[in-house]
């Protein structure tokens, strides 16, 4: 049994690098679909179920999940988005750009019956399949909107506490999700003491112009490693102290009974402090060139320091 | 060298030009596009279309004012009037993507009007010219069909350039809306050439 637990361990750890190696190892293709924006592969067996974007002859893991266990967050960078709760002055109302499988707004719904989610997916497929395959339920407080994520915002005034931004399309972050412009209109979205929680890779230089840009509208930007992916939560105001988050974290921990601890999570907590990217603009987001250049997956770190 | 080769010199290469411009406004206007209509396959399709009309109607255009004017230079005002529209572009591309958004939406109506306002009009502008070169450049009904070949050949080696260059080399490096404006220019100073060598390219012509 050990070696086959062995190697769901290096299944999972496939899986948690959201943008990386062939997912869904021994598993059957359950469905295919080439939607408008995406080639969407659903890999299955008896325990698991996984959404892949195909792309260059790669699947790009999307979203993953253990059937028996729905309350499970397979993908650990999954887990971090889910911090946004513990910073948010009032976790009230959360809307999240990028839906996938669903797992990360069904998690948090499991455990917040009374938050309002909206997830907003560009790909009406994927909301098909989300609901088909990954137990993604639409009800008067959990609603799908098919739009694009950001001319969704620019239509829609209404303010969130917490925005979790995860919209791949396979490796790629569409450049206009990823500018100056496009942050301070999420900005303008949030309501008081709200947050913004966005998945990145941090394989390449597009990572350093992405958490710069991110820093050039928000004053307080922390990072985290997620397995593989990192993800920022920025916030206006004061960088929090760690005391402080903390505390805020146990407060939320305690109300809402998160399966995978906030505490515990925000001990890992580093903070932006020396951002070296170029900010990206609508006017100059060269993505692309900058997805090409690869840079050592650990060299972030440098750029953070311990919270205080 | 005869003033019939330096006339073809002078318009193939105004061809090339052109031709490069024109495709590097539209990988330009998808960076307009993008922030408000998003970033899928509507969104090209929407845009590709709208050029695709521009081409049509300037040849259209282009054809029939060659015929009874035979005149360069009005040619040249064209392309003045197409590089002054989009060297305006990002003075108010904003406003009017915006407002467009709210009350068009972002489906196939409101991307195809937004793609309409970028492009067709100075591309129309723009695509006037092949119908000039090949009249100017047709001296002997013979030559004819090879003659649309070259024009027509070479204006498409500009569009190829256009394409990669502008997406692969310049704007990696630039912004957008500098090189909008550096285009345009470049268009502005194509029809300034035409407006000058008016007589010259005339030539012989009755």
């Amino acid at each position: 049994m050990t070696e086959r637990s062995g190697f769901w361990r290096a299944a999972a750890a496939a899986a948690a690098i959201a943008l990386a190696a062939p997912a869904a190892l021994a598993a059957d293709l359950l469905e295919r679909r080439e939607s408008l924006y995406n080639n969407i592969f659903i890999f299955g067996d008896k325990d698991t179920v996984t959404m892949t974007f195909g792309h260059n002859k790669r699947y790009y893991t999307e979203s993953s999940m253990k059937l028996a266990e729905p309350t499970l967050l397979t993908v650990d960078y999954t887990r971090y988005m889910t911090l946004g709760v513990a910073y948010a002055a009032k976790p009230d109302r959360i809307l999240e750009i990028g839906l996938g499988g669903g797992r990360t707004v069904s998690y948090l719904k499991m455990f917040m019956p009374d938050t309002a989610i909206l997830a907003v997916e560009i790909d009406k497929d994927v909301v098909d399949l989300a609901k088909k395959y990954f137990k993604f339920t639409e009800s008067a407080s959990m609603r799908a909107v098919v739009a694009d994520g950001r001319s969704f915002l620019m239509r829609d005034p209404e303010k969130w506490d917490v925005i979790l931004i995860d919209a791949y399309r396979g490796p790629f972050v569409p450049f206009h999700l990823l500018t100056r412009e496009f942050y301070t209109l999420v900005k303008s979205r949030l309501a008081p003491g709200g947050v913004v929680v966005q998945n990145i890779e941090p394989s390449t230089m597009l990572f350093d112009s992405a958490t710069t840009t991110l820093a050039s509208v928000f004053p307080s930007v922390d990072l985290y490693d997620g397995g593989g992916n990192v993800v920022a939560v920025a916030y206006e105001g004061q960088s929090l102290r760690q005391a402080d988050l903390l505390a805020r974290a146990a407060r939320a921990q305690e109300r809402f009974k998160f399966r995978h601890d906030l505490r515990a999570m925000a001990q890992a907590r580093r903070v932006l402090s020396r951002p070296v990217g170029k900010v990206m603009t609508d006017d100059f987001a060269p993505v692309e060139t900058l997805r090409a250049i690869e840079k050592h997956n650990e060299k972030w770190k440098e750029q953070t320091d311990a919270p205080r | 060298m005869s003033s019939s080769i330096l006339r073809g010199i002078m318009l193939f290469t105004l061809a090339i030009v052109l031709g490069f411009a024109l495709m590097g406004f539209e990988m330009l206007a998808s960076r307009y596009l993008y922030p408000y209509f998003g970033g899928g396959i509507n969104t090209w399709a929407s845009l590709i279309a709208t050029v695709l009309v521009a081409l049509m109607l300037g040849y259209l255009l282009g054809g029939a004012l060659v015929d009874r004017t035979m005149s360069p230079r009005l040619c040249g005002f064209l392309l003045m009037g197409a590089g002054a529209y989009l060297f305006s572009i990002p003075l108010w591309v904003d406003p009017l993507f915006g407002w467009t958004l709210r009350n068009v939406g972002d489906g196939m109506v409101g991307i195809t009007f937004g793609a309409t306002m970028l492009l067709l009009l100075p591309l129309t502008l723009i695509s006037v010219f092949t119908p000039f070169a090949v009249r100017l450049l047709l001296t002997s009904v013979s030559f004819g069909g090879r003659l649309v070949g070259y024009v027509y050949g070479v204006s498409t080696i500009g569009n190829v350039l256009g394409t990669l260059v502008t997406v692969f080399t310049l704007m990696p490096l630039y912004g957008s809306r500098a090189l909008t404006m550096v285009f345009a220019g470049i268009i502005v100073l194509c029809g300034l050439a035409m407006v000058a060598a008016h007589r010259f390219l005339r030539g012989s012509a009755e």
